[in-house]
């Protein structure tokens, strides 16, 4: 029964979503991940707020750094797989809804707001909609942490991604499930959204970046 | 609209109706038509460019608010029913969109077929918006956004010959470029002619295929064979066009036929277990709020308005795609099957379809 095999591939998403972005991004993912998790946390105890926690890959490392995290995602079974690698009793919250609904959540609260690879998959509307309501959520001094796929600055290495991304696109497709567009001004829209930009890192030619934000005064 | 728009437009609308199976995607976020003002009807849509176009066009004269929800370029009826237009996609569209800075009230309407992966009661309860399932058809839309009012003729799905002919173009296109493309390595001169005989298999297929009866997979193979066969060697063709001829109408008929749930709503589906399962009704629970009778596509409820209860007067006609389960309020309808097992509403309301039409993909 092959089409039961196929089958078996579509629906297993979320098992094959890590080793899957792990393969696309040739490994950076980790190293992304972990610059994140050292971004948003500065000392155990901090309260991180985790916006498309997915199968919790940041959230291991944030709990490695001793951080409370309430943790959001959509997805039920992403949910499921992040839980699945805690024991009871951790201090993380989990919430199963949208990130458009971090506003009922309490405004100042947080140390810090972490994005890691979520803000791809939005519009952009939502995206912007995202952004001014996570820098609410920061307490005085907070941080928001940003991680995601963006356009490379510079002619040649844009024209560069412009051509991988096409077997790209169809590679994530059949690994993750899902395509994602590379968001086009990242600084742009953090400044929209009342940020400063304080730090950047880049990974694969400009293609995956980090950006450590504050609000603005 | 400047000649440039309309020749892009026009260009799109073939493009798109010739490969409509895969997603096209357009911006998700807040549009208006005509000079919407605070009082304005506010609806809502999936972001497939090709509805989004022509539900716009479909609104020309009228004044309202267009809520494009990001469901990733897919289909409503798909994306409702594969758990992409979901309750999630229609509330974050609704807080993020920026539509409630624009009117004073609260109320949106979908498109009836979203109805098998939108809980309308969530939606309220998660962001105060109040859902109403409007007509099934866009041109529908300014007659029910003129009298308020949705007519048995708004809610019931059609399959006309328009209809069909776009079914059979989206097929004919994507197999015309795979058997057409075969050709070209085996027997070039027969690329053409091959690629007419799949347009006319997908023709006929999604046209006079239902009224072939029993065996009709055999019969239509059979005879697209023999023509196929039949000019083939009739015009001189090799033995490697002669194998072309012969395999083409074999292979597409077994595409043809195989069961795609959900390539149209009136597609019930015969290869899965889910075909025994049968809608059922708990008339004491019913309390008539109507709502299976409002989203069913298949007009299976008559109101019975002096009990105010509803009666599944026509179930035959169910295709199972569980509106009328998931909008219920009191749980009162769900899915049994002969043995008397049941499949519970909140699974309904949770696992949605994956490509095969069957119920395995959680979604809420």
């Amino acid at each position: 029964m092959s089409s039961l095999a196929l089958m078996r591939w579509l629906e297993g998403t979320p098992d094959r979503y890590d080793a899957g972005m792990r393969a696309l991004t040739f490994g950076r993912v980790d190293r992304l991940h972990e610059a994140v998790a050292a971004a948003a946390v500065e000392k155990p105890g901090d309260a991180v707020l985790e916006i498309g926690c997915g199968t919790g890959s940041v959230t291991v490392l944030l709990r490695a750094l001793q951080a409370r995290v309430t943790a959001l995602d959509q997805a039920p079974e992403m949910l499921e797989q992040a839980r699945a690698r805690f024991a009871p009793g951790e201090p993380i919250e989990w919430i199963e809804r949208t990130a458009s609904e971090i506003d009922a959540l309490p405004e100042g609260a947080f140390r810090s707001v972490v994005l890691s690879l979520c803000l791809s998959d939005m519009s952009r509307s939502e995206r912007a909609f995202v952004l001014r309501e996570a820098a609410r959520r920061l307490a005085p001094g907070g941080r928001l942490v940003v991680a995601d796929e963006v356009h490379s600055r510079g002619p040649i290495r844009r024209a560069l991604q412009q051509l991988w991304r096409i077997p790209q696109a169809a590679l994530a497709w059949l690994l993750v499930g899902t395509v994602s567009s590379p968001i086009p001004d990242l600084t742009g829209e953090l400044e929209a959204a009342g940020l400063v930009v304080l730090e950047e890192k880049e990974w694969l030619f400009g293609s995956l970046a980090l950006a450590v934000a504050e609000r603005s005064a | 609209m400047t000649a440039a728009t309309i020749v892009r437009n026009s260009v799109l609308e073939v493009l798109q109706t010739a490969f409509r199976l895969v997603p096209w995607p357009t911006e998700a976020g807040l549009r208006s038509v005509g000079s919407p003002d605070e009082s304005s009807p506010v609806l809502l849509t999936c972001n497939y460019d090709l509805t989004v176009r022509r539900l716009l066009a479909a609104l020309e004269g009228c004044d309202a608010w267009v809520v494009v929800a990001a469901t990733r370029g897919i289909n409503v009826w798909c994306a409702a029913a594969g758990g992409h237009m979901s309750t999630h996609q229609v509330v974050s569209a609704l807080k993020t969109s920026g539509v409630a800075d624009r009117v004073r009230h609260r109320n949106v309407i979908l498109p009836q077929l979203a109805a098998t992966g939108v809980l309308a009661l969530d939606v309220f309860r998660r962001c105060r918006w109040r859902v109403r399932f409007g007509p099934v058809a866009a041109a529908d839309l300014p007659a029910y956004l003129g009298t308020g009012e949705k007519t048995d003729e708004m809610r019931r799905v059609t399959f006309p010959l328009s209809d069909r002919l776009q079914m059979a173009a989206s097929w004919a296109a994507p197999a015309s470029i795979a058997f057409g493309g075969l050709a070209l390595f085996f027997a070039p001169a027969w690329a053409l002619p091959l690629c007419a005989l799949v347009t006319a298999m997908a023709v006929a297929a999604f046209t006079v295929f239902e009224r072939l009866g029993a065996h009709r997979r055999a019969i239509l193979a059979a005879a697209f064979t023999a023509i196929s066969l039949g000019v083939t060697l009739l015009f001189g063709g090799g033995l490697a066009a002669a194998a072309t001829a012969a395999f083409t109408p074999l292979l597409m008929t077994a595409v043809l036929t195989f069961d795609y749930e959900g390539t149209t709503p009136l597609e019930g589906g015969s290869h899965f277990e889910q075909r025994k399962w049968t809608i059922t009704l708990d008339s004491e629970r019913c309390e008539g709020v109507y709502r299976c009778w409002e989203v069913c596509p298949e007009a299976c409820f008559e109101k019975l308005e002096d009990t105010r209860k509803v009666e599944l007067a026509h179930d035959d006609r169910c295709i199972r795609c569980g509106a009328c389960v998931v909008q219920c309020p009191q749980d009162a309808l769900f899915f049994e099957d002969s043995d008397g097992a049941r499949i519970e509403p909140d699974v309904i309301r949770t696992y949605k379809l994956n490509l095969f039409g069957q119920r395995s993909v959680k979604a809420l």
